[in-house]
């Protein structure tokens, strides 16, 4: 087998090679480096591991860890598995179909301070619209943000309403591309309509669960605005996720320990997208 | 009610969309293990007559009965059909044995009668070898001897086929023309049979249904369609070369003269033309010839040799294959 030429020359790839450099490799490399020292703007010293053994022997530190992989892990399913729900409900012909994609979309466009102020005010634990809204139905609401077990939670549901719409989209395009002949298909084989999701939908619309799963995993595990803007990573450290511990490190002026907490959320973020890519691409080849 | 000896029976059927009158009025009766074949032009309502037949769509008014049973009303899975699609609709994420078996599978039926049918399907279409494999690692062929052997496997009164051999090459296309009518041979089941191909109708049918515009046209056998066409509609749409239909001519509203029915002398004959364009095909020769009475006649002759483009000739209808509408 002989491998196909490009049409391009070599060259044509220098623009990008340098913006990839400029831009990521040498911060990538730059902040492996510092992790290793300890830094302020004008001066580095070179100290080995102790940044990383400082991190995983700070307990806040590791729960921050612990709660990113649970808000990424929330959050994503979440998104994938109602987004998906949603998307068959608003492809399903029902009233209202068009206004109520528009609706459900709004909120991604929405700016994600904008929502976390608002979230703030809705989740107040007695002036806030949810509390006032089920203490009328007899139920005394708890400190959404403020109870040091529900936060973390309180705000990945937070994040599951601005990123749905999104996630919702991305499979109304899934579905649409699922010829309606597999559907009829099934039903002269009798297939329930349950039966069709399970063994028509699920199985047909992986590519758009990739690109769901993927992208909603890649932004739980970085995120930061919304936990900013609700909580701030409070109470204490109850929702702190790598990225605010990093921030506020940063802010303290532990410079080396920020970068080491960076390079961390750099490799967990590798750690569980690429094999993730690697098994989903593998299965796609038998699609 | 009455018990019926056929296997479909369509009473007054009618399919609108909305305020498009699709399907106006079909009666139609087929045999228990007839061929039966729906052609007619693209957009004539062929598909929407099979997708009513099947229930995939509801009927706007009238009666459907299969096997002596009214279903009108019923879901398609109880219908006692199974349809094969000109897409295969084949799951792509299952391997063929999976898909054969898809439809024993929802029904929960044991594994191993499961895997039995399947087996027994794919001895029939020679399909063994290919269990295994995901339909795209299949030939066009074999991924549509697959959507047969899903049909199988349901046992059905009726089977209905939807264009199957439009996605497949010419030579593709005859040879599976042939294995369709040994299975049905084989099978002995009742299959309907949709294309707008009228020599998969000559070819494949026991009986052809010809649909023009919602409407059948005639229904009959291959020859008796051929021999004898109720309209010039019918008369064109049989046969190939189609028939020269001339109108207002010769004391009628529509004269038709088949193509293999006029005889070509350079001397003397009923019709002068200029012949305008010759097509050898080796065993035939199309002719094209531009006459001042009948406007452009086509002939078909047998053999390689004719005059050349450009000469004057002459075309004669052979005694009693003119027909008159
Ligand atoms: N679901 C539908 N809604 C509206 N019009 C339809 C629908 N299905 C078919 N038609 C119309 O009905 C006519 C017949 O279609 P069809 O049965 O697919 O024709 P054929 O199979 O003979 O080519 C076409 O004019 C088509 O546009
Ligand atoms: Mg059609």
């Amino acid at each position: 087998m002989t491998r196909r030429r490009s049409p391009y020359p070599y060259w044509f790839v220098l623009p990008a090679a340098v913006v990839f450099t400029v831009l990521f490799l040498v911060p990538t490399l730059a902040s492996l480096w510092f992790s290793l020292t300890r830094w302020d703007l004008f001066t580095a010293s070179f100290i080995g591991l102790d940044n990383y053994r400082q991190f995983f022997k700070e307990p806040f530190l590791v729960q921050g860890l612990v709660n990113t992989v649970i808000y990424a892990a929330l959050t994503s399913v979440s998104k994938s598995v109602l987004g998906l729900l949603l998307a068959v409900l608003l492809t399903s012909g029902i009233l209202w179909q068009s206004f109520l994609r528009a609706v459900i979309f709004f909120p991604v466009l929405v700016s994600t301070i904008g929502v976390g102020i608002t979230f703030t005010a809705l989740m107040h634990p007695t002036r806030g619209a949810i509390n006032i809204g089920l203490a009328a139905i007899g139920i005394h609401g708890p400190a959404w943000l403020s109870n040091p077990e529900l936060a973390l939670y309180s705000v990945a549901f937070i994040d599951l309403w601005k990123g749905i719409g999104l996630a919702t989209l991305i499979y109304i395009a899934g579905l649409a591309a699922i010829s309606p002949d597999y559907y009829e298909a099934a039903r002269i084989d009798g297939a329930t309509r349950v039966q069709q999701f399970w063994r028509v939908t699920v199985p047909l619309v992986r590519p758009a669960t990739v690109t769901v799963v993927t992208l909603s995993l890649i932004g739980g595990l970085r995120s930061f605005d919304i936990i900013w803007a609700t909580t701030r990573g409070g109470p204490g450290f109850a929702s702190d996720v790598l990225a605010s511990v990093i921030y506020k490190q940063y802010q303290a002026g532990f410079y080396g320990l920020a970068t080491a907490g960076n390079v961390i959320l750099f490799a967990l973020i590798a750690l569980i997208i690429l094999p993730l890519t690697w098994w989903f691409n593998k299965r796609e080849i038998d699609l | 009610m009455s018990v019926s000896q056929s296997s479909v029976v369509l009473k007054n059927l009618t399919k609108s969309f909305g305020a498009v009158d699709v399907i106006k009025g079909v009666d139609l009766e087929i045999a228990p293990g007839e061929f039966c074949v729906f052609v007619g032009p693209s957009g004539c309502g062929k598909s929407t007559l099979l997708r009513l037949i099947s229930g995939l769509e509801e009927a706007t008014s009238g009666t459907i009965e299969i096997a002596g049973r009214d279903v009108t009303h019923a879901e398609p899975s109880e219908r006692g059909i199974a349809m094969v699609f000109q897409s295969y609709a084949l799951y792509p994420h299952l391997t063929v044995r999976e898909n054969i078996g898809f439809g024993l599978s929802l029904a929960k039926r044991p594994k191993a009668e499961i895997a039995a049918r399947v087996e027994a399907a794919a001895a029939v279409l020679q399909l063994g070898p290919y269990l295994d494999r995901k339909p795209k690692a299949l030939s066009g062929g074999q991924r549509q001897r697959v959507a047969i052997g899903r049909a199988m496997v349901r046992d059905p009164n009726v089977f209905l086929l939807d264009e199957p051999l439009s996605n497949l090459d010419a030579a593709l296309r005859a040879q599976m023309r042939i294995e369709l009518t040994d299975l049905h041979k084989k099978l002995g089941a009742t299959m309907i049979y949709v294309t707008h191909d009228q020599v998969e109708a000559m070819t494949m049918a026991d009986k052809i249904v010809v649909l023009n515009a919602g409407q059948i046209e005639q229904v009959g056998s291959p020859m008796e369609l051929y021999n004898a066409p109720v309209s010039p509609f019918v008369a064109g749409f049989i046969g190939s070369p189609k028939m020269n239909l001339v109108p207002n001519v010769m004391g009628c509203a529509t004269y038709g003269i088949r193509p293999e029915h006029l005889d070509l002398s350079t001397s003397a004959g009923q019709w002068q033309g200029t012949i305008r364009h010759v097509e050898r095909l080796g065993a035939e020769v199309i002719l094209y010839l531009q006459t001042e009475a009948m406007g452009e006649l086509v002939l078909r002759l047998p053999g390689q040799s004719a005059p050349p483009p450009g000469s004057i000739a002459y075309a004669t209808p052979q005694p009693g294959r003119a027909f008159q509408f």
